[in-house]
């Protein structure tokens, strides 16, 4: 009962003999002085690497997400950026170049994380392959929704109406593959930062969700 | 673990003399405590029921536990420092180390600064004075470098542009076996600041351009091509990382075509 904490403790005290005193007094001072010395080196230390070490690495889903989704973003640039020259349509107009300038901007977002992660922009992991099952939903190495370059072509090609409606199409499935990508990285990562941009990245996508299907439904598509 | 060392000296005396531990409070277990002690969790402390000889045992050595256990955190705790200090710095390196680490590239940043200043916009041809140019004046179009696969040669003048905008630039040599060429096409496709094309009269079968530096290998499957793409792609740029790969001349043929930023379809 009491006897075993009181062995514990008496056995500590046996360990330092009596005529260490004299020596532990004069050493005591610059021992302690040294240890607290070397206790804030060490903290001071610590306190410098922490932020290095606990920030997204190279194979961090922050860092997965933050390129795929630079590259997601590029081609939906591309595609707005066609429809905010080359439509006829005002609204088809002032939707391309919404999406294109906006999601233009959150690429100069992600890349300035990879930066003061220290992570370069090129990853070495193939294309999602930091969503569960992701890898699965890339082909040809397009992530979801993304236009192959068949429907390239045929959007650079199109005129009038038919430039229009495949830009609405091509951008709704886009902005779904996005979405399915955010909802990925909502999951994995509490980054307080990329949280809150992905939320805004999805809300955003949403809303345009619903003017560019009203759009394909006034247009006929 | 309760580390009571630093106190030791000063109680010690309390417990030779009357026998009792100030903390337990109880004389009965403290004097239980000395004949208790040797059999207790220290190994090699002798003998039982020995009360007299076994603090003087004791005496003579050092507290050789503590202070191994505090050499120990001391050192455990160092080497994990030391260790991401050593990961962090390692993987932060700057790109252009990395770069220089890759076996076999060509750094015309270093050796021709002239060359790689700077991007004049320039109209028809140009002559390069190195092939596959890296660098240089180039038309105001630059070609399209979405990840575009381009089956047959492109203009110098509209490529050493996208180089400009941070794109790696992988040409090979036409007569490159097929399945070599889809493998490079697999590592390029659907990734913006990153085309493809053939590149006739390359002296290597395969060649690797961006901004001020070029790498060639003999196979798609050469470890260093993943390299230079990682070290270069974006970061190569000397416009940012947001200079555009879209809105360019996706058309293919060796003449620039002058005022025709739009894509050409």
């Amino acid at each position: 009962m009491s006897a075993p904490t009181t062995i514990e403790t008496s056995e500590l005290d046996d360990q330092t003999p009596p005529e260490r005193g004299a020596t532990a007094r004069r050493w005591g001072t610059p021992a302690l002085a040294l240890a607290i010395v070397v206790g804030l080196l060490l903290g001071y230390a610590g306190g410098l690497l922490t932020p290095r070490l606990t920030r997204p690495g190279d194979a961090s889903a922050e860092a997965g997400f933050a390129r795929d989704m630079v590259t997601h973003h590029a081609q939906a640039v591309e595609m707005g950026m066609i429809a905010f020259q080359r439509s006829t349509d005002p609204e088809v107009r002032s939707i391309g170049g919404d999406i294109a300038s906006a999601q233009q901007g959150e690429i100069g977002t992600m890349q300035t994380w990879l930066r003061s992660w220290g992570l370069d922009p090129a990853g070495s992991e193939p294309p999602m392959s930091w969503m569960p099952d992701g890898a699965s939903l890339v082909k040809d190495g397009l992530m979801p929704g993304m236009a192959t370059p068949e429907d390239m072509a045929k959007l650079r090609a199109a005129q009038g109406r038919e430039l229009d409606v495949l830009f609405l199409d091509l951008m709704i499935k886009h902005h779904l593959g996005g979405i399915h990508m955010i909802d990925g990285v909502l999951d994995a990562s509490d980054e307080p930062d990329v949280v809150a941009t992905a939320q805004t990245m999805k809300n955003t996508q949403r809303n345009d969700l619903t003017n560019l299907q009203n759009a394909l439904n006034r247009l006929g598509g | 673990m309760s580390i009571s060392t630093p106190g030791g000296p000063e109680r010690r005396p309390t417990v030779v003399s009357t026998g009792k531990k100030p903390a337990a409070g109880r004389p009965a277990a403290g004097a239980k405590a000395g004949s208790g002690k040797p059999t207790g969790p220290r190994p090699g402390a002798g003998g039982k029921g020995r009360k007299p000889v076994t603090p003087v045992k004791v005496s003579q050595g050092r507290a050789w536990g503590p202070i191994a256990l505090f050499v120990a955190v001391g050192v455990l705790a160092a080497s994990i420092i030391g260790y991401g200090a050593w990961a962090s710095f390692q993987g932060s390196k700057p790109w252009e180390e990395r770069a220089a680490e890759i076996d076999g590239i060509v750094n015309f940043r270093k050796t021709d600064k002239t060359l790689v200043e700077g991007g004049n916009h320039q109209a028809g041809s140009i002559t390069y004075s190195v092939l596959p140019p890296v660098a240089g004046p180039h038309n105001p179009s630059w070609q399209n470098c979405m990840g575009d696969v381009y089956d047959a040669p492109i203009a110098n003048e509209h490529a050493v542009h996208s180089l400009e905008h941070g794109t790696v630039w992988v040409t090979y040599r036409p007569d490159l076996p097929a399945d070599q060429v889809s493998k490079l096409a697999e590592k390029v496709r659907g990734k913006e600041k990153l085309m493809l094309s053939p590149f006739e009269g390359l002296d290597k079968p395969i060649s690797l351009q961006a901004w001020g530096y070029q790498l060639k290998v003999d196979n798609a499957d050469d470890k260093r091509i993943d390299d230079f793409i990682k070290a270069l792609r974006v970061n190569a740029s000397i416009e940012g990382p947001t200079a555009l790969c879209s809105q360019g001349i996706t058309a293919t043929g060796t003449t620039p075509r002058d005022g025709a930023q739009m894509p050409q379809g």
